[in-house]
């Protein structure tokens, strides 16, 4: 069933997301264009027109970037919390199909912008030198990988996957933060909008405030008194960092998951 | 045994009972009207048996089961305002019945949506708030479910569209389930019906079959309803 | 068919009487293959299992019988149809003659009454059809 939820859902937002992938990448095109032959002619005519395009092309990855985030959020209030909430909540899939297969339809959504971007700065800055340049670009950093070490290789890439998932999971965190805001907020009989926001800043304040006074705790606890034999060398302080903020992003994605679930489960209130 | 179920079932919003020590079985093959004045709490007992809100105390079952996702397997709903996903084409709102529901006929949707000169590539956006409430009905009367909720179907409808969802759904309800309609239109429906609950402000004020209302009464459930619920 | 209700008597005794009429008068005729019972429920729009009673009656009564798999037919036996229709008549006399009593009118004033009305429409029939 999580499957045919997520089949659903890919429809109602593939509708509007592809056709914004496909006039960022035209946009990108246009920019290419524009960098390398109309904004160095006479006419002023075809200055004006390049200046267009690339604005067009910037304007085209803020809409994607932002449009990709308010689906996020109005596919989870419109079709849970609204009158289409009725067909939805009704349907034979737990709460937790519900859940996953918004969570996971916008985080393909999120993966799939970020990608297209990349993809459209390629496009726009593609000529015949730039293929030759990003090989030998490539080459490189190999040949400069190799010869500064496996040791710095590994732990490179390793930081680098590490830095990777945290971005993701921070993103899922912050999906998770809406629902579960729009969640509790939707649970009031009235002033449910009002209350969403007002939860979505509460849980803000909230992590932050156990954010601080987590450092604080923690430099007070004086770790380092009691353990005086154990030794961090920079490379494993920064992986320690890292996969601490990996469990604690996890850790408060779940709790928002389970707010969420249970909003839904047993406080729901439907117009 | 019976499809729908309540055994001293409560629901309070926040201090207020909307619905209080409701006590009521309702048997398969039967028809049956929820009656009562507007807040009376037929919405909320119909909400209860969908899930879509919590009991405060008491129970209710349906097919046995507390209200979840095996009981939406065999219940079919419609709610009291159109709530399909009006970004869909008719034929995409067919594939997502036909996908979540085993029970869908989609034959007998499309033959209905045939009927009406609905056209498959048609959008719901695109549709008459009448249009679409016809084709939810349709949806919802497409599947041989155990228990159909239906809830206002009548309400705020012109006169020709009424006779159009009844025969509707007397012309596809599975005649082994049991249909449960809430109105406060009693004239309308009163010769559908094998069975009425009167419900006023929470609570079940009689449950009687129509027939009976009739012989022993000599007068309609309409005229009756008029005399129990008089301001 | 035409059907319609009246809020006094119960729906599925009035479904038997506007069945009878719809077989004496001709609508059903003699024979006849009924049609399913929620067609016929759809048509009148009232309830399958309310129909389903009528026709269990009329079936009790014999004007219509119902074969295994082929569904229900009217009666082919004419002497019974009539007895129904002199049934009918009868009560719609029956009622009439109730009223008019009263109205206060005796019996040989209704007869008059009754013939004259009845000649009056011929010569207006007449008259029109001139």
């Amino acid at each position: 069933m999580l499957r045919k939820l997520m089949k659903h859902e890919f429809r109602a937002t593939g509708r509007i997301m592809l056709p914004l992938f496909l006039i960022l990448l035209v946009t990108a095109f246009g920019a290419n264009l524009s960098t390398r032959g109309l904004m160095s002619t006479q006419y002023r005519i075809l200055d004006v027109l390049g200046g267009l395009l690339i604005t067009a092309f910037f304007v085209a990855i803020v809409g994607v970037c932002v449009m990709s985030f308010v689906l996020m959020v109005q596919r989870f209030y419109k079709n849970l919390l609204q009158d289409e909430g009725y067909v939805m909540m009704t349907l034979p899939v737990s709460v937790h199909q519900q859940v996953w297969s918004k969570l996971i339809v916008s985080s393909v959504w999120f993966i799939l912008t970020v990608l297209a971007v990349i993809l459209a700065a390629c496009i726009m800055a593609f000529n015949v030198s730039f293929l030759g340049e990003f090989f030998q670009g490539l080459r490189g950093l190999f040949r400069e990988l190799r010869e500064i070490g496996a040791y710095y290789a590994i732990n490179g890439t390793a930081i680098a996957v590490e830095l990777i998932a945290l971005t993701f999971l921070s993103l899922v965190a912050f999906c998770l933060q809406f629902y579960a805001a729009l969640a509790v907020g939707h649970s009031f009989a009235n002033h449910k909008m009002a209350c969403s926001v007002a939860f979505f800043f509460g849980f803000q304040f909230v992590l932050q405030f156990l954010g601080g006074t987590g450092i604080f705790a923690f430099d007070a606890l004086n770790l380092f008194d009691f353990l005086p034999s154990w030794q961090l060398n920079g490379m494993a302080a920064v992986h320690a960092v890292l996969i601490f903020c990996i469990v604690l992003v996890v850790l408060y994605s779940a709790i928002f998951y389970a707010i969420t679930t249970f909003c839904l489960k047993k406080r729901l209130n439907l117009e | 045994m019976s499809v729908l179920e309540c055994k001293d079932l409560c629901k309070n919003y926040g201090h207020a009972p909307a619905l209080d020590q409701v006590s009521l079985a309702v048997e398969p093959g039967h028809i049956v009207g929820l009656l009562g004045p507007n807040g009376s709490g037929k919405t909320t007992l119909i909400k209860l048996a969908n899930g879509l809100l919590t009991p405060t105390s008491g129970e209710i079952l349906v097919c046995g089961m507390r209200p979840g996702k095996e009981t939406h397997a065999c219940v079919s709903y419609l709610p009291e305002r159109t709530a399909i996903p009006t970004w869909m084409s008719t034929a995409q709102l067919l594939d997502f019945y036909g996908d979540f529901y085993a029970d869908f006929r989609r034959d007998a949707a499309e033959e209905m949506l045939a009927h009406l000169n609905i056209q498959p590539r048609q959008r719901i956006k695109q549709m008459s708030k009448g249009t679409r409430e016809k084709v939810q009905l349709i949806m919802v009367m497409s599947r041989a479910a155990k228990l159909y909720l239906l809830d206002e179907p009548i309400g705020g409808v012109d006169p020709a569209t009424r006779d159009y969802i009844l025969s509707t759904i007397i012309g596809n309800y599975n005649p082994e389930a049991a249909v449960v309609i809430s109105t406060h239109l009693i004239s309308d429906v009163e010769k559908v019906l094998d069975e009425v609950i009167f419900i006023n402000q929470g609570r079940v004020v009689l449950q009687s079959s129509v027939d009976q209302i009739r012989e022993e009464k000599g007068m309609s459930v309409d005229e009756l309803f008029r005399e129990v619920f008089k301001c | 068919m035409k059907w319609q209700f009246s809020n006094d008597a119960p729906i599925y005794t009035q479904l038997i009487q506007q069945i009878k009429v719809g077989i004496v008068s001709g609508g059903f005729p003699p024979g006849e293959r009924l049609p399913s019972v929620r067609d016929l429920a759809t048509e009148a729009g009232v309830n399958p299992n309310t129909m389903q009673r009528a026709l269990m009656e009329l079936e009790r009564d014999g004007l219509v019988y119902s074969q295994r798999t082929a569904g229900r037919f009217v009666t082919e036996d004419k002497a019974m149809i009539e007895t129904a229709k002199r049934g009918l008549a009868e009560r719609h006399i029956k009622t009439f003659l109730a009223a008019m009593t009263n109205l206060g009118f005796q019996r040989e004033e209704i007869v008059s009454l009754l013939r004259q009305e009845s000649g009056e429409e011929e010569t207006a029939h007449v008259g029109s059809g001139m």
